[in-house]
């Protein structure tokens, strides 16, 4: 029987099929931060029971930590518990931790590939949606909650009904791959099949558009799979995965048998049939920004802000929602994309805070000045992107232009340390969601690449980075 | 299980305004509840009533996996969210401990329900019957996990 790769892994992690679907996964690698986990250690301590295997576990600590001096104690009192919290329950259980201080701290997602703790063909299960991005280097990989996070640290397994299967093919060739960045395709993508478009379904990626990505894209490719809607995103693992993963900390002593095996059974048969399928062609894309309260309301960098019946083409419901974001962005339809005045910068987030991310956008700040009107941070996604970034001068472009440089975490990607905007403030920000108050309560998110947001950051308002020399 | 309902007019109520983030570093479930809905409907805690329903759009908790969205909802006494759609976290941490029941619908029923209507939701008929408006809605049943994690009365209780 011809399978998908999605239903490959799927199938060799059954440990029970009870039918219809209904199946106890393995789990073989399982991520915790600070914030979803503690009730599911006391759940633990109160059941008496302990972590099935602790050597398949890892934490660290990224969604509230400070991003300023780390040689000061956590002033937030409530964060501060948390991140000791997480601290006890790994001493107590003999969980890993990437601590505050650990040299491999960072956003969960950014360093799990970064330490080979993620493997193409493996299950992937943390406590947050954005463990989709996991799935770039053919992993299948999804959020869960609190509850599903006690009952894999007790057991190392999931109870999951199996997704039907979304193939995404992204056909073509983008005219300037500096410009319009893989931000921009996964946007459009989401812009096209809706926030919803995936529910029930895990992605694959694929395409020759796809495979010319680097690693570093494709993870922030299948990062937001969860706005389209989808608990999973992946792409079939190829050369760059194999050749990314080869020599990290984590990686299995016979990796290179692994690779043979890999190369031979993680991929989807030829004629094998998907429950779903949309293409997109990269050709004519432009860079994209988000203008409302979800990432389907996204629009062309050249384009203007859209009427509510415009975009809703005859939709009630829809025509509503672009009335009241439209409403809560203060933005007036008919305006240019490129005369939105902006605040704020932030480039981070587990989407856009990798190495190249950081080196893309260093390309348009160097040499130039930020916006006096603007407030713009940096926060590597991890200590070791930033360290590599030192080591390249990465950090003294940014600072030079006026950027703050930052400690790594997850920080105004969801407003949980003190790194936010403040009601009315207007931001350009290559995170991942746009929800109201998601940056901070009243804060005006729009999404954009990292190119875009440090273009945005000279000007103080968007601009098309495919009229900046970029090479 | 009877209750009223409280409506929110819009598709894709995302799970950072069900419960900002700032908030995911309480603890306290009764003191979580204090802030549901808050992104959207400040007055949400003064309002609601235990026992009363939700009744949204499509795509009902999108976003984050935060298990803290369905708590603060039935902390604050929410007995079910009716929407057209949920999104698949939202909708697996809600039935996983036992918070909230996640019950959808058609788009007739939704826009049917008004602000207030009494609702009665008997799952084992797949009904929801306005008593306000004396009327009867399909609810779709819930696929066979979801179903029998509800029957077993959450996560740690199902056995297959």
């Amino acid at each position: 029987m011809t399978k998908t790769l999605i239903e490959k892994i799927w199938d060799a992690h059954t440990v029970i099929d009870e039918g219809n679907g209904r199946s106890l996964l393995y789990v073989d690698r399982h991520m915790i931060h600070e914030v979803t986990s503690p009730q599911a250690f006391d759940g633990l301590r109160a059941n008496k029971r302990k972590v099935r295997r602790t050597d398949l576990t890892f934490a660290t600590m990224d969604h509230n930590v400070p991003t300023n001096n780390r040689s000061l104690p956590i002033v937030d009192q409530t964060s501060a518990m948390q991140v000791k919290a997480l601290e006890r329950n790994c001493k107590e259980f003999g969980i890993e931790l990437f601590d505050i201080n650990s040299p491999n701290q960072g956003i969960v997602h950014v360093i799990g590939p970064e330490l080979g703790i993620t493997l193409p063909g493996s299950t992937i299960v943390c406590g947050d949606s954005h463990t989709s991005t996991h799935g770039a280097f053919g992993a299948l990989a999804f959020g869960i909650g609190t509850s599903d996070v006690e009952h894999v640290l007790a057991t190392q397994c999931i109870w999951m009904e199996k997704p039907k299967t979304f193939e995404i093919r992204v056909e073509g060739k983008r005219r300037n791959s500096h410009a319009i960045t893989a931000k921009d395709i996964i946007l459009s993508i989401i812009k096209q099949i809706g926030t919803a478009g995936g529910t029930g379904t895990a992605f694959e990626y694929r395409g020759e558009a796809i495979s010319e990505l680097s690693m570093e894209q494709r993870m922030t490719i299948c990062n937001m799979s969860i706005e389209g809607g989808a608990r999973a995103g992946l792409i079939a693992p190829d050369e760059k995965t194999f050749d990314y993963l080869r020599g990290r900390r984590y990686i299995p002593e016979n990796y290179d048998n692994l690779v043979g095996d890999w190369k031979e059974n993680l991929k989807t048969d030829g004629n094998a049939r998907f429950d779903k399928s949309f293409t997109l062609h990269v050709d004519d894309i432009a860079p994209q920004v988000s203008w409302g309260t979800n990432p389907a309301m996204t629009i062309d960098v050249t384009g203007r802000v859209p009427f509510p019946d415009e975009y809703a083409k005859g939709n009630v419901e829809e025509e509503k929602a672009a009335a009241k974001a439209l409403q809560y962005m203060d933005l007036k339809p008919g305006t240019l994309v490129t005369e939105i005045e902006l605040n704020r910068v932030f480039i981070g987030s587990c989407t856009n805070s990798r190495l190249e991310d950081l080196a893309e956008a260093a390309k348009i700040v160097k040499g130039k000045t930020v916006s006096s009107k603007i407030r713009a941070m940096v926060v590597p996604g991890s200590q070791h992107v930033k360290k590599q970034a030192e080591e390249i001068g990465l950090d003294r472009i940014f600072k030079d232009a006026g950027f703050e440089w930052r400690e790594s975490g997850c920080s105004m990607c969801l407003g949980m340390n003190p790194d936010i905007l403040s009601a009315g403030e207007r931001c350009a920000s290559t995170s991942n969601r746009n929800f109201e108050g998601r940056q901070g309560s009243g804060g005006r998110t729009h999404l954009v690449s990292p190119v875009m947001a440090a273009a945005a950051a000279i000007a103080g308002h968007f601009v098309d980075v495919r009229d900046l020399d970029l090479n | 299980m009877k209750g009223s309902a409280i409506k929110y007019e819009r598709d894709n109520i995302d799970t950072d305004v069900i419960l900002p983030g700032p908030y995911l570093k309480i603890h306290d479930y009764d003191e979580l509840a204090k802030h549901a809905m808050e992104g959207i409907d400040k007055d949400f805690h003064k309002k609601v009533k235990p026992g009363d329903f939700i009744v949204a759009g499509r795509n009902f908790g999108c976003g984050s996996s935060r298990e803290h969205a369905p708590i603060a909802l039935s902390y604050s006494g929410i007995k079910a969210v009716v929407a057209i759609s949920f999104a698949r976290i939202f909708y697996r941490n809600a039935v996983d401990g036992a918070f909230l029941l996640p019950i959808e619908v058609e788009e007739d029923a939704y826009k049917d329900i008004s602000e207030g209507d009494q609702l009665e939701i008997e799952t084992s008929k797949n009904e929801i019957r306005n008593l306000t408006k004396n009327k009867t809605y399909k609810m779709k049943p819930f696929p066979e996990l979801i179903g029998k994690i509800i029957s077993a009365g959450g996560l740690f209780n199902y056995k297959p």
